[in-house]
């Protein structure tokens, strides 16, 4: 992992001084992960307590209170006898598409913004969000309606296509996500597009080939955080996907749940849990552009 | 500041000054030409099922898609733009728009077809067997274009088609239940039958030349009983009569079939409002009085919400912020955990773990107290505030991650050696300067939480229920949950998705107006700093 | 449970076929009587459908038995039958939006009591079952009856009565006090179990309502419901007050769940629970005995029953295909049955119940049903079942008094249902 080096210093470290005592070190580092420690267990006990219950079996949301108290894998296993692992392809899937799509029409909406001088700019990054604001779980009448047109004329635009859930989450890519972005590129400093200009670049090749690079902590940023939003949306996805075989992870996952008499706490449990991995993978796999190369210079 | 030049332009430039037309220009024109197939394809497609709103907005998307790709004069931020735009136009703003013309019908329940659905409907529900009509054994026949059924009725072959009543065939030849020949008509095959089922199941065959004997209709191609219509539907005059009881309904503006006496008939279908659904909001005296409480209640949660996790995430941040300490990108990665699992699933085990008597907290973390977490109005509003805090500080503390991480240094020490406790530094400069960074993501995020409603649907279903007032409203209720069991989409009242509509319409004009407001605040607190 | 499931389907699809290719007495028809089933049966085996889809909505319990049929559906007549699997909750919403677009399926399962809104949103048409309807359960016809016509092919019939462990508690209890006697006898950590949650569950509670009293609407002759709220009155008041003083002595508590009851029955914390057939997987270990629901209030506790059926869309295009699936597939004791060891409800068909009630827990059912009311299907029942939850919770907890939280029900209802 990259870090670089903010230039802290603290009175006591003298050059060369490798080792602290004790004393020191609780005080300016032990602390912290005292901090830290706490703060990661309360943020993973439901975490713990999801997978104890995974591993329970006869499992009542409330009747697992001994954590792991039984230890079977039964649940998991017939995870695979549904088609939990269908939903799986299906989130990751629209949640690829969906985040690489935002990532690369939000960063060039951005680019615009920030470089490019025309009328509405102001006002227009606000609209944008305030566009986003619109609240959609009551609005899914028009967006039924909507999808029905289409899917007289494109087939494969109509209801239950995954496709058309890509596009209605990609309708929804210039947003906060694009403010993100903005704020970062402003940070690029203007000199380095003026001097590729003076080369001969033009706006494309400048933005393709020099900003982009420089800005891959934010995209990645930005992809992981749409990647998230996607991935547990089930509102939507619920009035889109009609087929079983279409459903996504969070459809299919509140379709366990939501009739009482056929709950099934464990399975869902089990489900759940593995919900969680690719999200902490896709996380583990960008920690290193998240968090190096976010030098550029001033704020604005 | 611009000491920053990437060794990888000089590299470049050669490259670009060589090719007249570059690898970019390819890409370019190979892009353009898969989206004008596209294009025309849906134009095409759109033509040929007669859907002229999409053909018409197809042809205006593509013309402006190759001009902005194709020119350069004004339209150089465009190209930049136009994916997004064109998504954001289809999938969003449209859908605003068609919600706004949704809220001004009443489609719902009760109101749910058009109205010529609606007459046959009621036509179909209504028409009902003679009482003692025997089970004919039936063959569907055709002559010309048009079906037919022979039946036998007492051992004798009788034939009719919708034109011509039921007239004797002595001359058709049977076999067992079924006609096989018939003269003037051919013996439809099973195959002709299915390919034209509603035609078939359509078809009413008058039994005689005496209409209120009833006409013969079958609903499988081999039996046909008697049937007679009891409402009839006179299209010049719209009503619908009810023959049994000689009733005449009226056709009102509302959508449905009145009687003089006011009763109606439960199917009906969609007509314009106007702006009723949109004043029934305020005028019905059932959910008037709640709605002060639980607009407040919205603010305020949307409000506490985004300071709660905000400074969480940014306290959380800074003391992790630390270069020095080992671990970082674990406790990272793990303090992500929460924002990683899909919300509504966290708030389905945050509200088993609150139950009040078989929950963890209270059995295992409190020693078997009996909280009330999620019963009692306040300590459900603090739950609420609570699990929310939990699923919202990983966003917040990886935004002040950033933010922190992109804070200029020299500022930093520059107030260092005038002499700044840490304190005051913060207070003075790198907080404010952190506020800006944020302060778009924090408006997002009071929009967001004000209409979190998975959060407080999974959580409390918006309870525990207000005991004074009527109306399913609870303590935790946001505007938007409250709107969604109030226009019965949640299926607890009859489903009125024009009501649902203009809701939605009047929530996002309330939001859109504080936020533009917030924005215009953060902009002058940019222009100060 | 699934391993079971598959095999049972697959006997069942078996049995079908062989019951539609041989066919018992297949006498000639004569023209005044109604044709007998054979008939028909070997008529439409002979019908090539080859071409046709039939789109059908079925839930999770459903879909094995539902694929029985079909299967032997495809073989005979060559039609494709497509199942789409869709969680229950969601099916009559989804249904009434997606049928008058055209784009909906042909078939639906789904409750009885959903006809009175289905038929307001015109989306499903009646069904002729001819001689047919004579083969099924009065009250499973009566509860797809709306104005005469029968608007579905029940298949199952559910009602909850008094499930009793009986290693816990020797006898069937007659009265309320008697079963908390031997609850409490019993010594276990709950003397009754029975569901009501935060919001309430007036279902559950009926038998206990009707046991005063005061059922929900006055029942016309033909067992339909006419609009006229009937549980006002005092004997709506005597049951809000017995609830209130069950809900300070703790037998009725609303942080009990239908899981946590569930749970603590299949522990043997108790020796009674009120609840269905589908609670039955949950106790496989225990001895059991279903009994008929104790009454409270001094008058036979009957509780509601619930129908479930296959509705047909009015906007279908394959009507005659969907009819002969449903009459000749659907209505027939092996289909019945499989559907009834996927989902232990007792069947709608009277040759398939017989055969059920072999299997005494289900002929328990069975004879509590024969005293149950079927579930009101109006439309206006909607808002009704959320006042009536919330106030019997409010009094069980003693957030609202008794009489006063009824009569406030009462008014409020009414006041919805003339809107």
């Amino acid at each position: 992992m990259t870090v670089t080096q903010t230039a802290q210093t603290t009175v006591d470290a003298l050059p060369g001084q490798r080792r602290k005592t004790p004393q020191q070190w609780l005080r300016q580092l032990g602390w912290r992960h005292l901090v830290g420690v706490i703060a990661v267990v309360y943020a993973a006990f439901p975490i713990v307590y999801v997978m104890s219950a995974s591993v329970a079996s006869g499992g009542t949301l409330t009747g697992s209170n001994e954590l792991f108290a039984t230890v079977s894998w039964a649940n998991y296993a017939t995870l695979n006898t549904t088609k939990f692992w269908m939903w799986m392809g299906n989130s990751l899937l629209i949640a690829s598409i969906t985040a690489v799509g935002t990532v690369l029409m939000g960063a060039s909406a951005a680019y615009a913004f920030s470089r490019f001088r025309f009328t509405g700019r102001r006002a227009g990054l606000t609209t944008l969000l305030i566009i986003q604001m619109f609240p959609q779980m009551l609005a899914f009448v028009a967006l039924f309606l909507l999808l029905l047109t289409f899917g007289e004329v494109v087939p494969s635009l109509g209801l239950d296509s995954r496709l058309s859930l890509i596009c209605i989450y990609l309708g929804g890519a210039l947003g906060a996500n694009t403010f993100l972005m903005y704020g970062f590129f402003n940070s690029v400093p203007k000199e380095i597009d003026e001097a590729a200009k003076i080369d001969g670049a033009t706006h494309a090749q400048t933005y393709w080939t020099i900003i982009l690079p420089l800005v891959i902590p934010i995209l990645a940023v930005v992809g992981l955080l749409s990647f998230i939003g996607t991935f547990g949306e089930f509102i939507i996805a619920r009035v889109v996907l009609q087929s079983e075989e279409n459903w996504t992870l969070a459809v299919g996952l509140y379709g366990w749940v939501s009739s009482q008499l056929d709950a099934n706490w464990g399975q869902f449990a089990a489900g759940a849990v593995i919900a969680a991995v690719p999200v902490l993978a896709l996380f583990l796999f960008l920690q290193k552009y998240i968090v190096s190369g976010l030098t550029a210079g001033a704020v604005k | 500041m611009g000491d920053l030049k990437p060794p990888a332009v000089t590299g470049k430039v050669s490259a670009w000054n060589s090719q007249a037309f570059g690898v970019g220009f390819i890409v370019k024109l190979v892009l353009m030409a898969l989206v004008n197939a596209l294009g025309v394809y849906v134009i095409w497609a759109a033509w040929n099922a007669s859907s002229w709103v999409l053909l018409g907005a197809m042809v205006v998307i593509l013309a402006a898609l190759d001009y902005v790709y194709f020119t350069n004069r004004y339209t150089i931020p465009g190209k930049y733009v136009a994916p997004g735009l064109v998504f954001l136009l289809v999938f969003q703003i449209f859908v605003i728009f068609y919600t706004g013309y949704i809220s001004l019908t009443n489609y719902g329940d009760g109101h749910n077809l058009d109205k010529d659905q609606a007459v046959s409907a009621i036509l179909a529900q209504n028409e009902k067997r003679v009482p003692g009509s025997a089970a004919y054994p039936l063959t569907v026949v055709f002559q010309g274009d048009a079906f037919g059924f022979a039946i036998v009725d007492n051992g004798q072959v009788k034939v009719g088609t919708a034109d011509q009543p039921l007239t004797a065939a002595p001359s058709a030849t049977l076999a067992g239940n079924k006609v096989t020949a018939i003269p003037g008509f051919s013996i439809a095959t099973s195959q002709q039958i299915f390919a034209n089922q509603q035609a078939v199941t359509n078809l009413r065959v008058p039994f005689s030349t005496n209409a209120s004997e009833g006409s013969i209709r079958t609903q499988n191609g081999t039996i046909g009983y008697l049937y007679k219509s009891i409402f009839v539907f006179d299209a010049a005059a719209g009503t619908m009569t009810d023959t049994e009881k000689n009733v005449v309904y009226t056709a009102s503006d509302r959508g449905q079939f009145v009687a003089p006496d006011g009763t109606a008939l439960p199917t009906g279908w969609r007509v314009m409002v106007g702006f009723e659904n949109f004043t029934k909001a305020f005028t019905d005296t059932q959910y008037s009085g709640p709605f002060l409480r639980v607009m407040l209640w919205t603010f305020a949660f949307a409000l506490l919400s985004v300071l709660t996790t905000f400074l969480l995430g940014l306290v959380l941040a800074i003391i992790l912020n630390e270069e020095r300490l080992r671990g970082r990108k674990i406790y990272r990665t793990l303090l992500l955990l929460p924002y990683a699992f899909p919300g509504f699933l966290s708030a389905l085990i945050w509200s088993g773990l609150l139950n009040e008597k078989f929950g963890f907290i209270n059995q295992v973390l409190l020693g078997g107290m009996n909280i009330p977490w999620l019963t009692d109005p306040w300590l459900a509003k603090l739950s609420v505030l609570g699990v929310n805090l939990w699923l919202g500080f990983p966003y917040m503390f990886l935004i002040a991650t950033g933010a922190l991480q992109a804070l200029p240094n020299d500022i930093k020490e520059a107030a260092k050696v005038d002499g700044a406790s840490p304190l005051r530094t913060w207070w003075s400069v790198t907080g404010p300067l952190v506020l800006i960074t944020t302060a778009p993501m924090l408006i997002a995020s009071f929009a967001f939480n004000f209409n979190n409603f998975s959060l407080i649907y999974m959580l409390t279903r918006g309870g525990p229920r207000f005991a004074d007032t009527s109306a399913p409203i609870g303590a935790t209720d946001l505007l938007i949950t409250m709107a969604y069991s109030v226009s019965g989409v949640d299926g607890t009242a009859a489903k009125n998705y024009g009501l649902a509509s203009a809701l939605s319409i009047m929530i996002f004009v309330l939001i859109a107006v504080i936020s533009g407001l917030g924005f215009r605040q953060t902009r002058k607190l940019e222009e100060v700093l | 449970m699934r391993r079971s499931i598959t095999t049972v389907g697959v006997v069942a699809a078996i049995v079908a076929l062989s019951a539609c290719a041989s066919g018992p007495t297949a006498t000639t028809a004569p023209a005044t009587t109604a044709p007998t089933t054979t008939a028909a049966a070997t008529e439409t085996a002979a019908a090539d459908y080859s071409g046709a889809t039939l789109t059908v909505w079925v839930d999770d319990t459903r879909l094995a038995a539902t694929q029985a049929a079909a299967k032997a559906f495809e073989t005979a007549t060559k039609a494709k039958v497509t199942l789409v699997k869709k969680n229950f909750a969601d099916i009559q919403a989804d249904f009434t939006s997606q049928v008058p677009t055209g784009k909906g399926p042909d078939i639906t399962i789904g409750a009885h009591d959903w006809l009175g809104n289905l038929i307001q949103n015109g989306v499903v048409a009646p069904i002729e079952l001819g001689d047919k309807a004579a083969d099924f359960e009065t009250v499973a016809l009566q509860a797809f009856t709306n104005q005469g016509q029968v608007y579905g092919v029940p298949y199952a019939i559910e009602n909850i009565a008094l499930i009793r462990n009986t290693e816990l508690a020797a006898e069937a209890p007659a009265t309320w006090d008697d079963a908390l006697a031997a609850g409490k006898a019993a010594g276990k950590k709950y003397p009754f179990l029975i569901q009501v949650g935060e919001t309430g569950d007036p279902y559950t509670m009926y038998p206990f309502q009707t046991s005063f009293g005061a059922p929900v609407f006055t029942q016309n002759e033909d067992g339909s419901y006419s609009s006229e709220l009937a549980m006002g009155g005092a004997e709506g008041e005597k049951f809000a007050q017995w609830l209130a003083d069950q809900g300070k002595a703790g037998t009725l508590d609303t942080a009990i769940t239908y899981d946590i009851a569930v749970d603590a029955f299949a522990k043997g914390k108790s020796p009674f629970i009120v609840g269905g057939p589908w609670m039955l997987e949950k106790f496989k270990d225990l001895k059991l005995s279903i009994d008929a629901i104790p009454s409270a209030g001094g008058q036979p506790a009957s509780p509601f029953v619930g129908v479930q059926g296959f509705f047909i869309s009015a906007q279908s295009k394959n009507a005659i295909v969907a009819n002969d699936f449903l009459t000749n597939y659907i209505a027939t004791t092996d289909v019945q049955y499989a559907m009834y060891e996927a989902g232990q409800r007792t069947p709608a068909l009277k040759t398939a119940a017989e055969k059920a009630a072999s299997d005494t827990l289900t002929a328990g059912f069975a004879a509590v049903a024969a005293n149950a009311v079927p579930m009101p299907s109006n439309p206006e029942m909607a808002a009704v079942w959320t006042y009536w939850g919330v106030t019997e919770a409010n009094i069980i907890s003693g957030k609202q008094k008794p009489a006063a939280g009824w009569q406030k029900m009462i008014a409020d209802i009414q006041a919805k249902i003339k809107k």
